[in-house]
């Protein structure tokens, strides 16, 4: 017998589901680091300790993403209930940073190999 | 399929509770990188967030690209061959991650005030040097 219940409303009550949409991008970019991280990982014994580094830095992004889905669900969902959203510059520069970052250690790593 | 409750249909009723606390004080730094203008929609400010995701997550699989060809084919490529497509790949993860932000807070400028959105300068940059890494390839294995 296929129990059937009507989901709860979502709590922000947008029925183009903008919140969990932008969790989820978030969530995808969480996988991306944590894949890249697993890459640079494998390429140790060719590139030597300084990969390290690189690993350090987006394994760290990736937990950074981790740990703030929850409050950025909840940011999202009240900004969308009250129609106006504080936008996450801080986690965009942060992210952005990251990528600069990783880049240049990257660059280092191959110039020096 | 034995529901005899229809699904919710239609929109849900635009809710704005005249309880809801009013919106805190913006922070510090988008005081300073988002002055004046007006909030824009909430759903474009989520949207323009995932669009920024999107391109950093095509900048992370380029820096992995670079790191790993840099590695995998060193019996394949010559040196500098090899190098400078690694150069080049991990170059452009980093332009397009500082290039994404820099769309970022470009377009919410935009919608904050309410002037058309800017174009992306990082559209071409990764269709030229795309291309470009594919003319190095292209000429290595035509000269081999």
């Amino acid at each position: 017998m296929a129990r059937t219940r009507v989901p709860d409303p979502a709590p922000h009550g947008d029925p183009g589901l903008q919140p969990e949409r932008t969790t989820l991008a978030w969530g995808r970019t969480m996988l991306a680091l944590v894949t890249v991280s697993a890459i640079f990982l494998r390429w140790l014994p060719h590139h030597g300790w300084p990969i390290l580094l690189l690993f350090a830095v987006s394994a760290a992004a990736a937990a950074a993403i981790y740990f703030t889905q929850r409050r950025r669900y909840g940011a999202s969902a009240r900004g969308i209930t009250r129609e106006s959203i504080d936008a996450d510059t801080s986690a965009v520069l942060w992210t952005a940073f990251a990528g600069v970052v990783l880049g240049a250690l990257g660059i280092g790593v191959v110039l020096a190999a | 399929m034995s529901s005899n409750q229809p699904p919710p249909s239609g929109p849900l009723p635009p809710s704005t509770p005249p309880s809801l606390p009013p919106p805190p004080s913006r922070g510090r730094i988008a005081e300073r990188l988002l002055p004046g203008g007006t909030e824009p929609d909430p759903r474009f400010t989520l949207a323009n967030e995932r669009t920024f995701l999107a391109w950093i997550r095509t900048a992370l699989a380029l820096l992995a690209g670079g790191i790993a060809l840099e590695a995998f084919t060193s019996d394949l490529f010559l040196e500098p061959v090899r190098k400078s497509l690694a150069v080049l790949l991990l170059l452009l993860g980093m332009l397009l991650s500082a290039g994404a932000a820099g769309r970022w807070l470009r377009v919410e400028r935009s919608m904050r005030n309410k002037t058309p959105l800017p174009l992306p300068l990082i559209v071409p940059l990764l269709a030229g040097a795309g291309a470009l890494a594919a003319a190095v390839v292209l000429v290595f294995i035509l000269w081999r």
